[in-house]
């Protein structure tokens, strides 16, 4: 097992020993106390997240862990230099899926794989996007195993969600404990956003120079709903549903109160089938009809563009250090998680043999749901998604159960390590750029590795120091 | 052959309709079966054009003052070639592996995986594919007002007759399921003894056999001639459908579509 802060046992890491004199000279109750002040100023500033499938309620907050986790600028350097490399690559094998289709010709990538892939967008095929730059957001997770090596575990290009926590528990602990920050030297994140709206702004058509922004949300239903508001709030752009769209002339319009504004640029935080009801799903009403023209036309700019959803479904993430070679004559900086591919029939059969050693994912599924963590699975979960790989192979991977890191964490009986992850957001407008930092997810209950928000994790501050 | 086509779609609403979108592909494209001579679109307001991911000519119409009803008319002569099946100078870049794709209304349920297993063997073949086709249009005479347009291809199958349409989503999700390309076709016929004619709006469908793509009229029992006048393809009608819309205000709507398809 690694540990963020402990290395031999009893041994602390020496960025950490700061940290750890802190915590060693806190008592107790003014833990206990600090916890329930950061309760309230979250549910003030209503953070909160909507759990699916939770009867206790529709929304509740995220808890917030007041141990930060610590990465040494060394460290962080070699992640940043290895995200941008992927998203690079990413980005340039979205245009070439839907221009010249080099790496399909090369037999890089199999071409039945992507153009049968169901997040494929014909409409994209030959559409020319600025700057040629098809996913704006990327957040990209990655975890430590132990060995002590970082490992990519999955890429998200559709429609990531978690940065307001990483903005959000950042204030907070700057304004719980401001005496730890005179020990350390934390790099700034708060910059987030203005990076967010340059990404965006670069996204507009050609010739426009004071482009006009909006967030479009799906509405308060949406789990991550209080992240779209942030978000348009902290850019200072509007936060817009599909009704206060509309289309005239292949331009988008917002009815605004004095009168009608040309749209630019949207942040959508909207699946493709719902984008336009003229185009994809006809039944969605979450979106706005004649969009797609517009974007074809080259009237508006969309982020993420519309198709990325093929580059970062795990069955295509086998393939990114492929696509790295290919596009860039590069090494990957980081390393992917050995991966079986179950439409494959000698992984699948590899595989079902050792269910209960692995971990097997759904290739479409996120927010860790419809997964199976085989260490940790009864007997007849095991058996259940036997039956359902056996019946749809393609649908799954496989991946050797890490062992995910640990920090140190307050739990009820004090402080104790649990498993954590991150993950950085990577911003691409004429560059990809990233604030130091990123949402390290904390697995909440003893020896759980499932960190997602969705599945009961919480969260802590990431530091990065020089 | 010379065919001149003329269609209008003509939308009443009970009340006046605020604002409406559609997208529009009623123009058809020149290629080596079909030479357009002449076309003109009149709507109510100008369109933008675009071509669509398929490269089918798009048409975008957009109508935000109030209205109580919205006339489309198109109309224009082609030069028809009798040769079937010749390869058509669509979008070169599209592979035919983009026409696997199950879509929403050509998903192969149950039924229809059960109706396809038995054309399996000979199933990449040009016979085997008519065989197909024959068997679909055996199993599904045509009589329109059955179904309706967003009727799923297991649903058509399930309720045991159809239109053109249903017969091509019905070929097109067994021909995917079988491992075969296959995509829509939204058009025209000329139908003689027909002089004007509602079923003049036709749909058949295309399944890549070898190296090329070949036509399917199931409701006729034949491949596309020179009788048939193609306006768009897609994955499914959806995709292809000439006239896709969506309106506020208007309350109840009525639709009349008429086309008149003459030869010259």
């Amino acid at each position: 097992m690694y540990d963020e802060m402990y290395g031999k046992p009893g041994e602390i890491r020496g960025h950490y020993a700061a940290l750890e004199r802190w915590l060693s000279t806190m008592p107790p109750d003014v833990v206990e106390e600090k916890r329930r002040e950061a309760d309230l100023l979250f549910h003030r500033v209503g953070i909160t997240f909507a759990v699916y499938g939770d009867e206790a309620g529709s929304e509740r907050l995220i808890p917030f862990d007041a141990i930060p986790r610590i990465i040494p600028v060394d460290e962080w350097d070699v992640l940043e230099r290895g995200v941008k490399q992927r998203v690079t690559a990413l980005n340039r094998f979205l245009h070439d899926i839907y221009h010249g289709q080099d790496i399909l010709r090369a037999g890089v990538i199999p071409a039945e794989h992507v153009l049968t892939h169901e997040a494929y967008q014909v409409a994209m095929v030959g559409v020319n996007v600025p700057n040629d730059v098809y996913c704006h957001i990327a957040g990209i997770d990655i975890v430590r195993n132990d060995d002590g090596e970082y490992y990519v575990l999955e890429d998200n290009l559709r429609t990531p969600s978690g940065v307001s926590y990483m903005l959000e528990n950042r204030r907070m602990m700057m304004r719980l404990f401001p005496e730890l920050f005179e020990q350390y030297n934390v790099r700034p994140v708060e910059h987030y956003p203005q990076l967010l709206l340059e990404a965006l702004r670069n996204n507009a058509p050609q010739g426009v120079r004071e482009p006009t922004v909006v967030v479009l949300t799906p509405g308060q239903y949406n789990s991550a709903y209080f992240e779209h508001a942030f978000l348009a709030q902290q850019m200072g752009v509007e936060l817009v549903e599909a009704a206060d769209l509309f289309v005239r002339d292949a331009q988008i319009y917002m009815h605004t109160t004095s009168g009608h504004q040309r749209v630019d640029v949207i942040y959508r935080r909207l699946d493709d089938p719902f984008l336009d009801p003229l185009a994809f799903r006809p039944d969605s009403v979450l979106g706005v009809p004649g969009l797609l023209a517009a974007y074809r036309a080259g009237n508006v700019g969309i982020a993420n563009a519309i198709g990325t959803g093929v580059a970062d479904d795990k069955s295509t993430y086998p393939y990114v250090p492929e696509m790295i070679r290919f596009y860039l004559g590069e090494e990957p900086i980081l390393r992917n998680v050995p991966t079986w591919q179950l439409r494959k029939p000698e992984d699948l059969a590899y595989a079902l043999e050792r269910l209960p050693e692995l971990v097997v994912k759904e290739v479409q599924g996120s927010g860790g749901y419809g997964m199976l963590i085989g260490p940790t699975a009864s007997r007849e979960q095991i058996e259940e998604f036997r039956q359902r790989i056996q019946s749809h192979p393609a649908n799954y991977i496989a991946q050797p159960t890490l062992s995910l890191s640990t920090c140190p964490t307050f739990v009820q009986n004090g402080v104790a390590p649990r498993h954590v992850d991150l993950r950085p957001f990577v911003l691409c407008g004429r560059e990809c750029k990233l604030v130091p930092g990123g949402l390290t997810r904390v697995a909440l209950n003893e020896g759980s590795l499932v960190v997602n928000s969705s599945q009961g994790g919480g969260t802590k501050d990431t530091w990065v120091t020089a | 052959m010379r065919i001149s086509i003329d269609h209008t779609t003509h939308y009443t609403y009970e009340h006046p309709v605020r604002y409406s979108t559609q997208y529009l592909r009623l123009v058809p494209r020149t290629s080596h079966r079909q030479r357009v001579l002449e076309w003109r679109l009149d709507t109510p307001a100008r369109p933008l054009e675009l071509s669509d991911g398929y490269g089918n000519i798009l048409h975008v119409l957009t109508i935000d003052k109030p209205v109580e009803e919205i006339v489309i008319r198109s109309s224009g002569v082609v030069e028809t070639s009798s040769a079937v099946d010749e390869q058509y100078d669509d979008e070169p870049r599209l592979s035919p592996l983009l026409f696997l794709r199950p879509t929403a209304l050509t998903y192969a349920d149950a039924a229809l995986v059960e109706f396809a297993e038995q054309f399996r063997r000979r199933a990449g073949t040009l016979t085997g594919l008519r065989d197909i086709a024959g068997a679909i249009l055996g199993r599904l005479p045509f009589q329109p007002g059955v179904t309706e347009v967003h009727s799923t291809a297991g649903e058509a199958f399930a309720a045991g007759n159809g239109v053109c349409q249903d017969h091509a989503h019905v070929f097109i999700a067994c021909c995917r399921y079988l491992g075969i390309p296959a995509r829509y076709v939204s058009g025209y016929i000329y139908s003689a003894g027909h002089v004007e004619s509602a079923v003049a709006s036709h749909a058949w469908a295309e399944a890549w056999v070898v190296d090329r793509w070949r036509s399917f009229d199931i409701t006729n029992g034949r491949p596309a001639g020179a009788h048939h006048i193609r306006l768009a393809i897609g994955a499914d009608y959806l995709e292809a459908s000439p006239v896709r819309g969506v309106r506020t205000g208007g309350g109840m709507e009525s639709l009349s579509a008429h086309a008149v398809v003459t030869p010259q």
